[in-house]
């Protein structure tokens, strides 16, 4: 390593103040600092401090996404299988869906980074960490038909108008990879509705979605309707284990939850949003299940387990809602975030027709909403004070 | 009694504590006192280069406040004034004599000291100086005598901070009762109490001391032993009200000042840190010269960042600077300069990573930790993971807090409870921090705004 030391020291006065390439500084520190971190001293303040910085909780977010994200890129090749009807081993499995998702990943990072650092450059900025996790999860959140030019062009949608606009990482409202779905979403309908599964498979192939099998029901029982599908197990063991279609990295409630834990271990994930979301879930479910005797809408009758393992829920609430720049930033508002997360989710599913899937727009919904929440949240913790005052 | 258990918090486990031994020092050559170390404070000048001064002589005042001088912590010759930039006078420093001389106070009072009365008591702090030991809430600064009594006095007899000084092995034989009569004395300044917090009993009945005095245990984590988060759970602050609070080692100072009818600047010190080879406590005086205190301590391999307090809050110094006003602990730290290649991923150990996090491996070990200056990150934009809320046992919000300091908005800030606020209770959030967003100094801030707007 010491040749790339070498080689960073000898062009570094390029790059600093008097150098010819001032200008791209923010480049070059990046590459500095990814390869060789910072020897940063404390300036002011503690002399000494905690091991951990951004870039370290942006890569245990990354690491948690990890498990999923095997499981998904073998599940695309699974699915593919079942499809053609091919026998076919594990690793080959992996390997087409390799196929599928390496190019998602590649469109992803280059067109996010390049927007990265084209505006850490003009702006005379370090380049932020906060790029480390979108990226990955616009894959992950993406069917895998997707074409590449729009990941490509929603990805630039999702960075500038989700997240440069307001300022860069820790300014922004929505979670940009979220608003790079939400744009996939509005523009490109046909590609990324819900109702459809996305198959890597032979033209005119089609199939309906877990979700979209109740919703497009009048007047049934939603288990029973996803227990008679032959296309695909629509089991709540299957499901929940994640051998089904649907985004990459959404179907496996199992790898979900690992990722979940180790959020919740290393103190980088609030544990508070995500249990509040599936109190919320839970709790909204079960009354639409009550209310299921007076409704011929099937999607009312489907139950708080099946909610909890369908769709993109677990995915969005574990690695989406968490994300602590764009949800509430005090404890108590985590869990009326969370809370209205998982309710706005059942609702969306259940009540409107037009979507099958609620959870994207449930947690921008809540994204919009976190501020209102804090304020709430900070105007009860001063009236608190103000009481104790007046005493 | 009371007992109170502090939470949040955490104990930094840093390499180089201080033996619980207290070893006495050559006498220094020079003491000084550093005007620049007391804020919302214009100092003027009382003396000139030359002039002979004794402990206690009045070294310079404040513009604001006339009334308020410093005395001056030795006897002997002003050596040298220094001053920074904008002429602000950065520090005075004292050749010592050999025999040195305190000015002369009231007559030895002895065991009297419970008949003495508020006025007498006034009147000696005023001639002996000594009100630049009382400070008081809001604001962390030097009480204004002038000003409202104090609604309550807190004295705080345990220090959590890292490497700081143990004082319950300050407070043993003539000290304690040194202690009580300086107790005594305080609870005669107030017309409430006096509230007395500890950790771990110190030989000293404090109800039979006098009936204003309330005692507290206090058990956690720092900052447990912070005056501002014993103020916040016993009885805090309210608007229009003033609390007091002064050192344990200043409260005996004060007891030996009213028993004997001498000022005697001599306090304990702790010196620790990484670099320091045999940390302990040493017996030295008010104002000393860095360098002849920690001469011949320090690690010859290392090089090194000497602070002046503990390694939360102290100031950056130097072997030629002198110890700091309010300050008891000296560390030494080791500077490290090596970059680490893909050190941001690396898996992390005991030997190299500390986090409060569980993000490293071995972060919950018990393994004192070899801490050296490096910042581990640059200063990135707030990514609000809970890292200060975890740390910081008050009721106090302080995300919406900082938000509303970026802001200036000073009715805001004060909603949020900014006067109950001093910057030193917030050193674990900007040590915490991922962001590497220095909080304590943006407290700093808001309270400043908050003082030139009052």
């Amino acid at each position: 390593m010491r040749f790339l030391k070498n080689l960073y020291e000898r062009i570094r006065p390029e790059f600093e103040e008097g150098g010819k390439l001032t200008r791209l500084y923010p480049v070059f520190e990046m590459m500095d600092s990814i390869t060789f971190w910072t020897n940063k001293e404390t300036e002011s303040g503690p002399h000494i401090r905690d091991s951990i910085d951004l870039k370290r909780t942006m890569i245990l977010v990354v690491i948690a996404l990890i498990p999923a994200t095997l499981f998904g890129i073998l599940n695309a090749g699974y699915q593919e299988s079942i499809v053609m009807g091919f026998e076919r081993g594990w690793l080959t499995n992996f390997w087409v869906g390799l196929k599928l998702f390496i190019p998602i990943l590649v469109v992803s990072y280059t067109v996010g980074g390049f927007w990265e650092m084209l505006f850490a450059v003009i702006r005379k900025h370090e380049v932020d960490e906060g790029y480390l996790v979108t990226g990955l999860l616009i894959p992950l959140i993406m069917p895998v038909t997707i074409p590449l030019w729009q990941v490509a062009v929603a990805t630039t949608f999702g960075v500038v108008i989700g997240k440069m606009i307001f300022g860069g990482t820790g300014m922004n409202i929505f979670n940009p990879a979220l608003v790079t779905r939400a744009f996939i979403f509005f523009a490109y309908p046909t590609q990324i509705s819900g109702d459809k599964v996305w198959i890597k498979a032979v033209d005119g192939f089609s199939g309906a979605t877990p979700l979209a099998i109740p919703a497009a029901a009048i007047g049934e029982n939603a288990v029973d309707l996803l227990e008679k599908v032959q296309q695909f197990d629509y089991s709540w063991w299957n499901m929940f284990m994640g051998w089904i279609p649907g985004s990459l990295g959404e179907t496996s409630a199992v790898m979900i939850l690992v990722g979940a834990l180790f959020l919740a271990f290393t103190k980088i994930g609030s544990w508070r949003i995500m249990i509040g979301s599936v109190v919320g879930l839970l709790i909204t479910s079960l009354m639409t299940n009550y209310f299921s005797g007076y409704s011929t809408n099937t999607m009312l009758s489907l139950p708080p387990h099946y909610h909890l393992v369908m769709g993109g829920f677990l995915f969005g609430t574990v690695f989406m809602a968490t994300d602590p720049v764009s949800g509430t930033y005090t404890d108590r508002g985590r869990w009326i975030y969370g809370f209205f997360i998982g309710m706005l989710t059942v609702v969306i599913r259940a009540i409107n027709p037009a979507y099958p899937e609620g959870t994207m727009l449930a947690i921008l919904l809540m994204n919009a909403f976190s501020p209102l929440i804090d304020y709430f949240v900070v105007q009860g913790n001063i009236k608190k004070r103000m009481a104790r005052y007046a005493k | 009694m009371t007992h109170l258990k502090i939470r949040k918090g955490h104990n930094i486990r840093i390499q180089g504590e201080p033996e619980k031994t207290i070893l006495s020092t050559a006498q220094p050559s020079s003491v000084a006192l550093k005007p620049v170390e007391f804020s919302y404070v214009k100092p003027k000048l009382l003396v000139d280069i030359g002039d002979h001064v004794q402990i206690g002589t009045p070294l310079f005042f404040d513009k604001l406040n006339p009334e308020i001088k410093w005395g001056s912590p030795g006897a002997g010759a002003v050596k040298a004034i220094q001053y920074g930039e904008r002429r602000v006078i950065e520090k005075i420093e004292i050749e010592l004599d050999k025999a040195e001389e305190s000015i002369p106070l009231q007559p030895n009072i002895g065991s009297g000291i419970s008949n003495i009365d508020r006025q007498t008591i006034i009147d000696t702090l005023y001639k002996a100086s000594f009100w630049s030991h009382f400070r008081q809430r809001p604001f962390n600064k030097v009480v204004n005598p002038k000003g409202s009594a104090p609604s309550r006095i807190f004295v705080s007899v345990m220090n959590t901070a890292p490497l700081s000084v143990d004082l319950n092995l300050v407070l043993q034989g003539e000290t304690t009762g040194y202690f009580s009569s300086g107790l005594t004395i305080l609870s005669k300044l107030t017309d409430g109490k006096v509230h007395v917090c500890y950790h771990e009993d110190f030989g000293l009945n404090l109800e039979t001391v006098s009936e204003k005095i309330e005692s507290h245990l206090v058990s956690g984590p720092h900052p447990a032993g912070n005056i501002g988060i014993q103020i916040h759970h016993i009885d805090p602050l309210k608007p229009g009200e003033i609390i007091w609070t002064i050192s344990a080692q200043s409260v005996i100072m004060l007891g030996k000042m009213f028993q004997t009818g001498k000022i005697d600047p001599v306090i304990i010190v702790s010196v620790g840190g990484p670099s320091v080879m045999n940390p302990a406590h040493y017996r030295t005086r008010l104002g000393v010269n860095i360098g002849s205190l920690i001469d011949g301590l320090l690690d010859v391999n290392d090089q090194h960042r000497i602070v002046d307090g503990d390694v939360l809050t102290g100031r950056k110094s130097s072997v030629d600077d002198f110890l700091g006003f309010y300050n008891s602990t000296v560390s030494v730290l080791p500077i490290d300069r090596s970059k680490p290649f893909l050190g941001w991923i690396q898996p992390g150990s005991t030997a190299k990573t500390y986090s409060l996090t569980r993000s490293f491996f071995g972060s919950g070990s018990k393994r004192l930790f070899r801490f050296s200056t490096r910042q581990n990150g640059t200063l990135k934009a707030l990514v609000p993971i809970n890292a200060w809320e975890d740390v910081l046992p008050m009721d106090i919000l302080p995300n919406p807090l900082y938000r509303s300091i970026l802001a200036g908005d000073i009715e805001e800030m004060e909603k949020l409870g900014i006067l109950e606020c001093d910057e030193e209770d917030f050193a674990l959030c900007s040590f915490a921090c991922p962001s590497k967003i220095d909080l304590g100094s943006v407290i700093r801030k808001g309270l400043d705004l908050m003082e030139i707007e009052s």
